[in-house]
Protein backbone atom coordinates (compact mmCIF):
# COMPACT_ATOMS: atom_id res chain seq x y z
CA UNK A 1 0.00 0.00 0.00
CA UNK A 2 1.21 3.49 -0.74
CA UNK A 3 0.47 6.63 1.24
CA UNK A 4 -1.95 7.86 -1.36
CA UNK A 5 -3.83 4.57 -1.07
CA UNK A 6 -4.95 5.46 2.45
CA UNK A 7 -8.39 6.98 1.90
CA UNK A 8 -9.01 10.53 3.01
CA UNK A 9 -12.18 11.41 4.93
CA UNK A 10 -13.60 14.90 5.19
CA UNK A 11 -16.07 15.99 7.85
CA UNK A 12 -17.45 19.41 8.76
CA UNK A 13 -14.35 20.58 10.62
CA UNK A 14 -11.82 17.84 9.98
CA UNK A 15 -9.76 15.99 7.41
CA UNK A 16 -8.63 12.46 8.25
CA UNK A 17 -5.47 11.41 6.43
CA UNK A 18 -2.92 8.62 6.76
CA UNK A 19 -0.21 9.29 9.35
CA UNK A 20 2.76 11.04 7.77
CA UNK A 21 6.38 11.49 8.91
CA UNK A 22 5.85 15.22 9.54
CA UNK A 23 3.05 14.51 12.04
CA UNK A 24 5.33 12.55 14.35
CA UNK A 25 6.29 15.36 16.80
CA UNK A 26 2.60 15.87 17.70
CA UNK A 27 2.14 12.15 18.26
CA UNK A 28 5.27 11.96 20.38
CA UNK A 29 4.21 14.88 22.58
CA UNK A 30 1.06 13.02 23.63
CA UNK A 31 2.44 9.49 23.86
CA UNK A 32 5.40 10.49 26.02
CA UNK A 33 3.03 12.36 28.38
CA UNK A 34 0.67 11.40 31.17
CA UNK A 35 -2.16 11.73 28.65
CA UNK A 36 -1.09 8.31 27.31
CA UNK A 37 -1.61 6.53 30.64
CA UNK A 38 -4.63 4.58 29.35
CA UNK A 39 -2.86 3.64 26.11
CA UNK A 40 0.20 1.87 27.45
CA UNK A 41 2.13 5.07 28.15
CA UNK A 42 3.82 7.30 28.95
CA UNK A 43 6.34 5.89 26.47
CA UNK A 44 10.00 6.76 26.13
CA UNK A 45 11.02 8.41 22.82
CA UNK A 46 12.16 5.09 21.33
CA UNK A 47 8.90 3.31 22.20
CA UNK A 48 6.90 6.27 20.94
CA UNK A 49 8.69 6.23 17.58
CA UNK A 50 8.25 2.48 17.23
CA UNK A 51 4.53 2.80 17.99
CA UNK A 52 4.16 5.53 15.37
CA UNK A 53 5.95 3.33 12.84
CA UNK A 54 3.55 0.53 13.84
CA UNK A 55 0.53 2.81 13.30
CA UNK A 56 1.73 3.30 9.72
CA UNK A 57 2.65 -0.35 9.20
CA UNK A 58 -0.81 -1.39 10.43
CA UNK A 59 -2.29 0.17 7.28
CA UNK A 60 0.00 -1.92 5.10
CA UNK A 61 -0.58 -5.12 7.02
CA UNK A 62 -4.35 -4.89 7.62
CA UNK A 63 -5.49 -2.57 4.85
CA UNK A 64 -7.01 -0.23 7.42
CA UNK A 65 -5.70 1.64 10.42
CA UNK A 66 -5.65 4.88 12.36
CA UNK A 67 -6.03 8.19 10.56
CA UNK A 68 -4.36 11.41 11.62
CA UNK A 69 -7.03 13.99 12.43
CA UNK A 70 -6.32 17.40 10.90
CA UNK A 71 -8.15 20.71 11.16
CA UNK A 72 -9.70 21.33 7.75
CA UNK A 73 -8.74 25.01 7.77
CA UNK A 74 -5.31 25.05 9.43
CA UNK A 75 -4.13 21.45 8.86
CA UNK A 76 -3.08 21.31 12.54
CA UNK A 77 -3.30 17.80 14.00
CA UNK A 78 -5.72 17.00 16.84
CA UNK A 79 -5.19 13.29 17.39
CA UNK A 80 -5.87 9.96 15.71
CA UNK A 81 -8.95 7.84 15.12
CA UNK A 82 -9.70 4.70 13.16
CA UNK A 83 -9.36 0.93 13.21
CA UNK A 84 -6.83 -1.03 15.22
CA UNK A 85 -6.21 -4.78 15.33
CA UNK A 86 -2.75 -5.91 16.31
CA UNK A 87 -2.15 -9.59 17.09
CA UNK A 88 -4.17 -10.91 20.06
CA UNK A 89 -6.95 -8.33 19.62
CA UNK A 90 -10.08 -10.53 19.65
CA UNK A 91 -11.91 -8.23 17.20
CA UNK A 92 -11.27 -5.13 15.14
CA UNK A 93 -11.38 -2.10 17.37
CA UNK A 94 -12.50 1.45 16.74
CA UNK A 95 -9.95 3.54 18.63
CA UNK A 96 -9.17 7.19 19.20
CA UNK A 97 -6.69 9.48 20.89
CA UNK A 98 -6.98 13.27 21.15
CA UNK A 99 -4.05 15.53 21.96
CA UNK A 100 -4.71 17.13 25.37
CA UNK A 101 -4.83 20.70 24.06
CA UNK A 102 -7.50 19.70 21.49
CA UNK A 103 -9.82 18.03 23.99
CA UNK A 104 -13.28 19.24 24.89
CA UNK A 105 -14.34 20.26 21.38
CA UNK A 106 -16.13 17.15 20.19
CA UNK A 107 -13.29 16.35 17.80
CA UNK A 108 -13.02 12.69 18.81
CA UNK A 109 -16.77 12.29 18.34
CA UNK A 110 -16.71 13.81 14.87
CA UNK A 111 -13.64 11.84 13.73
CA UNK A 112 -14.69 8.52 15.22
CA UNK A 113 -18.23 8.77 13.88
CA UNK A 114 -16.81 9.34 10.38
CA UNK A 115 -14.26 6.53 10.70
CA UNK A 116 -16.91 4.07 11.86
CA UNK A 117 -19.18 5.02 8.97
CA UNK A 118 -16.26 4.43 6.57
CA UNK A 119 -15.64 0.93 7.93
CA UNK A 120 -19.34 0.09 7.78
CA UNK A 121 -19.98 1.49 4.30
CA UNK A 122 -16.76 0.76 2.47
CA UNK A 123 -15.14 -2.19 4.24
CA UNK A 124 -18.32 -4.08 5.08
CA UNK A 125 -17.74 -4.28 8.82
CA UNK A 126 -20.85 -5.70 10.51
CA UNK A 127 -19.69 -4.97 14.04
CA UNK A 128 -16.90 -3.25 15.93
CA UNK A 129 -15.75 -2.89 19.52
CA UNK A 130 -13.69 -0.50 21.58
CA UNK A 131 -11.40 -1.80 24.33
CA UNK A 132 -11.33 0.78 27.10
CA UNK A 133 -9.57 1.01 30.44
CA UNK A 134 -12.42 1.14 33.01
CA UNK A 135 -10.72 4.15 34.62
CA UNK A 136 -10.75 6.11 31.36
CA UNK A 137 -14.04 7.87 31.93
CA UNK A 138 -13.67 10.32 29.02
CA UNK A 139 -13.32 7.41 26.62
CA UNK A 140 -16.23 5.51 28.15
CA UNK A 141 -18.39 8.60 27.76
CA UNK A 142 -17.35 8.93 24.14
CA UNK A 143 -18.15 5.25 23.48
CA UNK A 144 -21.60 5.79 24.99
CA UNK A 145 -22.22 8.96 22.97
CA UNK A 146 -21.35 6.88 19.90
CA UNK A 147 -24.07 4.42 20.94
CA UNK A 148 -21.70 1.66 22.02
CA UNK A 149 -22.77 -0.45 24.99
CA UNK A 150 -20.77 -2.57 27.39
CA UNK A 151 -20.59 -6.16 26.12
CA UNK A 152 -19.76 -8.35 29.13
CA UNK A 153 -19.79 -11.52 26.99
CA UNK A 154 -17.11 -10.36 24.56
CA UNK A 155 -13.48 -11.43 24.91
CA UNK A 156 -11.18 -8.74 26.29
CA UNK A 157 -7.60 -8.04 25.23
CA UNK A 158 -6.02 -8.89 28.58
CA UNK A 159 -8.77 -8.91 31.19
CA UNK A 160 -8.03 -5.35 32.28
CA UNK A 161 -10.17 -3.65 29.67
CA UNK A 162 -13.91 -3.20 29.22
CA UNK A 163 -15.40 -4.10 25.83
CA UNK A 164 -17.87 -1.63 24.35
CA UNK A 165 -19.76 -2.87 21.29
CA UNK A 166 -20.77 -0.38 18.64
CA UNK A 167 -24.23 -0.49 17.09
CA UNK A 168 -24.31 -2.61 13.94
CA UNK A 169 -24.55 -0.75 10.61
CA UNK A 170 -28.24 -1.59 10.14
CA UNK A 171 -29.11 -0.32 13.61
CA UNK A 172 -27.13 2.89 13.15
CA UNK A 173 -28.02 3.93 9.61
CA UNK A 174 -30.72 6.62 9.66
CA UNK A 175 -31.48 5.99 13.33
CA UNK A 176 -32.37 8.47 16.01
CA UNK A 177 -28.97 7.68 17.52
CA UNK A 178 -27.15 8.66 14.32
CA UNK A 179 -29.15 11.88 14.10
CA UNK A 180 -28.33 12.62 17.73
CA UNK A 181 -24.62 12.17 17.09
CA UNK A 182 -24.79 14.47 14.09
CA UNK A 183 -26.72 17.05 16.10
CA UNK A 184 -24.13 16.98 18.86
CA UNK A 185 -21.34 17.42 16.30
CA UNK A 186 -23.27 20.34 14.79
CA UNK A 187 -23.42 21.97 18.22
CA UNK A 188 -19.66 21.69 18.59
CA UNK A 189 -19.21 23.21 15.13
CA UNK A 190 -21.11 26.28 16.31
CA UNK A 191 -18.52 28.75 17.65
CA UNK A 192 -21.07 30.13 20.16
CA UNK A 193 -21.80 26.69 21.62
CA UNK A 194 -20.87 26.22 25.28
CA UNK A 195 -21.31 22.63 26.45
CA UNK A 196 -23.13 22.13 29.73
CA UNK A 197 -21.17 20.34 32.40
CA UNK A 198 -17.66 19.87 31.23
CA UNK A 199 -16.66 19.73 27.64
CA UNK A 200 -16.24 16.37 25.99
CA UNK A 201 -13.69 15.04 23.50
CA UNK B 1 4.79 5.68 1.23
CA UNK B 2 7.59 3.97 -0.61
CA UNK B 3 8.20 1.14 -3.01
CA UNK B 4 10.55 -1.22 -1.21
CA UNK B 5 13.33 -2.32 -3.59
CA UNK B 6 14.07 -6.03 -3.96
CA UNK B 7 17.68 -7.20 -3.70
CA UNK B 8 19.04 -10.65 -4.48
CA UNK B 9 22.23 -12.38 -3.46
CA UNK B 10 23.57 -15.85 -4.27
CA UNK B 11 21.15 -17.58 -1.89
CA UNK B 12 18.81 -14.87 -0.60
CA UNK B 13 16.05 -12.49 -1.67
CA UNK B 14 15.59 -9.24 0.27
CA UNK B 15 12.01 -7.91 -0.01
CA UNK B 16 9.42 -5.85 1.86
CA UNK B 17 8.24 -7.30 5.18
CA UNK B 18 4.57 -8.31 5.39
CA UNK B 19 1.97 -10.21 7.36
CA UNK B 20 3.27 -13.56 6.03
CA UNK B 21 6.43 -12.97 8.07
CA UNK B 22 4.59 -12.80 11.38
CA UNK B 23 4.83 -16.45 12.55
CA UNK B 24 8.60 -16.86 12.19
CA UNK B 25 9.10 -13.41 13.69
CA UNK B 26 6.84 -14.23 16.66
CA UNK B 27 8.75 -17.52 17.14
CA UNK B 28 12.03 -15.64 17.17
CA UNK B 29 10.76 -13.04 19.64
CA UNK B 30 9.30 -15.75 21.89
CA UNK B 31 12.68 -17.46 22.11
CA UNK B 32 15.73 -16.70 24.21
CA UNK B 33 17.59 -15.95 20.97
CA UNK B 34 15.89 -12.54 20.97
CA UNK B 35 17.47 -11.57 24.31
CA UNK B 36 20.02 -9.30 22.62
CA UNK B 37 17.39 -7.31 20.71
CA UNK B 38 14.83 -6.52 23.39
CA UNK B 39 13.13 -9.92 23.68
CA UNK B 40 11.59 -12.22 24.62
CA UNK B 41 8.31 -10.38 24.02
CA UNK B 42 4.68 -11.46 23.59
CA UNK B 43 3.07 -12.24 20.24
CA UNK B 44 1.13 -9.01 20.53
CA UNK B 45 4.32 -7.01 20.95
CA UNK B 46 5.99 -8.97 18.14
CA UNK B 47 3.12 -7.99 15.83
CA UNK B 48 3.78 -4.35 16.64
CA UNK B 49 7.46 -4.87 15.88
CA UNK B 50 6.47 -6.22 12.46
CA UNK B 51 4.17 -3.24 11.91
CA UNK B 52 6.97 -0.90 12.99
CA UNK B 53 9.43 -2.58 10.58
CA UNK B 54 6.94 -1.82 7.82
CA UNK B 55 6.21 1.74 8.95
CA UNK B 56 9.93 2.47 9.29
CA UNK B 57 10.16 2.44 5.48
CA UNK B 58 7.57 5.23 5.29
CA UNK B 59 9.02 7.31 8.08
CA UNK B 60 12.66 7.17 6.97
CA UNK B 61 12.50 6.21 3.31
CA UNK B 62 14.50 3.10 4.15
CA UNK B 63 14.09 0.14 6.46
CA UNK B 64 14.90 -3.48 7.04
CA UNK B 65 14.21 -6.12 4.45
CA UNK B 66 12.56 -9.44 5.07
CA UNK B 67 15.23 -11.91 3.95
CA UNK B 68 14.00 -15.04 2.21
CA UNK B 69 15.94 -18.15 1.38
CA UNK B 70 15.45 -18.02 -2.38
CA UNK B 71 15.29 -21.80 -2.78
CA UNK B 72 12.55 -22.38 -0.18
CA UNK B 73 10.89 -19.00 0.40
CA UNK B 74 11.50 -19.38 4.15
CA UNK B 75 12.00 -16.20 6.15
CA UNK B 76 15.56 -16.37 7.47
CA UNK B 77 15.90 -12.88 8.93
CA UNK B 78 15.24 -9.18 9.04
CA UNK B 79 18.26 -7.28 7.83
CA UNK B 80 19.02 -3.76 6.74
CA UNK B 81 18.94 -0.04 7.48
CA UNK B 82 17.45 0.83 10.85
CA UNK B 83 17.15 4.26 12.43
CA UNK B 84 14.40 4.65 15.02
CA UNK B 85 14.32 7.64 17.31
CA UNK B 86 17.06 7.49 19.93
CA UNK B 87 19.58 5.67 17.71
CA UNK B 88 22.98 7.40 17.56
CA UNK B 89 23.04 7.22 13.75
CA UNK B 90 21.62 4.97 11.03
CA UNK B 91 22.69 1.36 11.42
CA UNK B 92 22.61 -1.88 9.49
CA UNK B 93 20.77 -4.34 11.70
CA UNK B 94 20.44 -8.10 11.41
CA UNK B 95 18.17 -10.55 13.21
CA UNK B 96 18.28 -14.19 12.11
CA UNK B 97 15.10 -16.19 12.62
CA UNK B 98 15.24 -19.46 14.56
CA UNK B 99 16.81 -22.38 12.72
CA UNK B 100 18.71 -20.29 10.18
CA UNK B 101 21.88 -19.65 12.15
CA UNK B 102 25.31 -20.91 11.13
CA UNK B 103 24.89 -20.67 7.36
CA UNK B 104 26.40 -17.24 6.78
CA UNK B 105 23.01 -15.77 5.93
CA UNK B 106 23.38 -12.73 8.22
CA UNK B 107 26.70 -11.81 6.62
CA UNK B 108 25.40 -12.38 3.09
CA UNK B 109 22.25 -10.31 3.65
CA UNK B 110 23.95 -7.55 5.65
CA UNK B 111 26.61 -7.14 2.95
CA UNK B 112 23.89 -6.65 0.33
CA UNK B 113 22.02 -4.31 2.69
CA UNK B 114 25.14 -2.23 3.32
CA UNK B 115 25.73 -1.87 -0.41
CA UNK B 116 22.05 -1.00 -0.78
CA UNK B 117 22.28 1.69 1.90
CA UNK B 118 25.21 3.28 0.09
CA UNK B 119 23.91 2.88 -3.48
CA UNK B 120 20.13 3.28 -3.07
CA UNK B 121 19.83 5.56 -0.06
CA UNK B 122 23.00 7.63 -0.38
CA UNK B 123 24.50 6.83 3.00
CA UNK B 124 28.12 7.92 3.36
CA UNK B 125 28.83 5.86 6.49
CA UNK B 126 27.11 3.12 8.47
CA UNK B 127 27.38 1.46 11.85
CA UNK B 128 25.96 -1.61 13.50
CA UNK B 129 25.12 -1.90 17.17
CA UNK B 130 26.09 -5.14 18.88
CA UNK B 131 25.02 -6.19 22.37
CA UNK B 132 28.17 -6.94 24.40
CA UNK B 133 27.12 -10.57 25.02
CA UNK B 134 26.13 -11.23 21.42
CA UNK B 135 29.24 -12.99 20.15
CA UNK B 136 27.56 -14.29 17.00
CA UNK B 137 26.53 -10.79 15.97
CA UNK B 138 30.03 -9.44 16.69
CA UNK B 139 31.46 -12.10 14.36
CA UNK B 140 29.13 -10.92 11.59
CA UNK B 141 30.31 -7.32 12.06
CA UNK B 142 33.90 -8.51 11.99
CA UNK B 143 33.37 -10.60 8.86
CA UNK B 144 31.86 -7.60 7.11
CA UNK B 145 35.08 -5.69 7.75
CA UNK B 146 33.62 -3.36 10.39
CA UNK B 147 35.78 -2.08 13.21
CA UNK B 148 34.97 -1.11 16.77
CA UNK B 149 34.07 2.56 17.19
CA UNK B 150 33.11 3.18 20.81
CA UNK B 151 29.94 2.40 22.70
CA UNK B 152 26.40 3.68 22.97
CA UNK B 153 23.92 3.36 25.82
CA UNK B 154 20.28 3.04 24.80
CA UNK B 155 17.32 3.89 27.02
CA UNK B 156 15.91 0.37 26.70
CA UNK B 157 18.69 -1.89 25.38
CA UNK B 158 21.48 -0.63 27.64
CA UNK B 159 25.10 -0.51 26.56
CA UNK B 160 25.86 -1.59 23.01
CA UNK B 161 29.07 -1.75 21.01
CA UNK B 162 29.28 0.51 17.98
CA UNK B 163 30.89 -1.13 14.94
CA UNK B 164 31.65 1.07 11.95
CA UNK B 165 31.43 -0.44 8.50
CA UNK B 166 33.75 0.00 5.54
CA UNK B 167 33.15 3.30 3.76
CA UNK B 168 31.50 3.27 0.32
CA UNK B 169 34.95 3.75 -1.22
CA UNK B 170 36.55 0.90 0.70
CA UNK B 171 33.61 -1.32 -0.07
CA UNK B 172 33.90 -0.52 -3.79
CA UNK B 173 37.68 -1.09 -3.64
CA UNK B 174 37.37 -4.73 -2.72
CA UNK B 175 34.75 -5.16 -0.05
CA UNK B 176 34.89 -7.99 2.37
CA UNK B 177 37.16 -10.10 0.19
CA UNK B 178 39.99 -7.60 0.64
CA UNK B 179 39.60 -7.54 4.39
CA UNK B 180 38.81 -11.16 5.16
Amino acid sequence: MTGSAIPMIETKRLVLRGPEPGDYPDFKATFTSYRARFMGGPLNPYESWMLYAAEIGHWTIRGYGMWMIHDKATDATYGMAGGWKPALWPEAEIAWVIWPEASGRGIALEATHAARRHFYRHLGWQTAVSYIDPKNLDSIRLAERLGAVRDPEAATVDGHDAVYRHPAPAKLEGSQLAHGIEMEIAHYCDPMFKPKGWALD
Amino acid sequence: MIQVPVLTTARLTLRAPGLADFEPLADFYASARSRHVGGPITREQAWRVLAAETGHWTLRGFGRWAVEESATGALVGLVGPWFPEGWPEPEIGWDLMNGHEGKGYATEAAFAALQGAYDLFGWTTAISLVAPRNAASRRVAHRLGASRDGSFTHVRFGEMEVWRHLSPEDLAAGGIEAYA
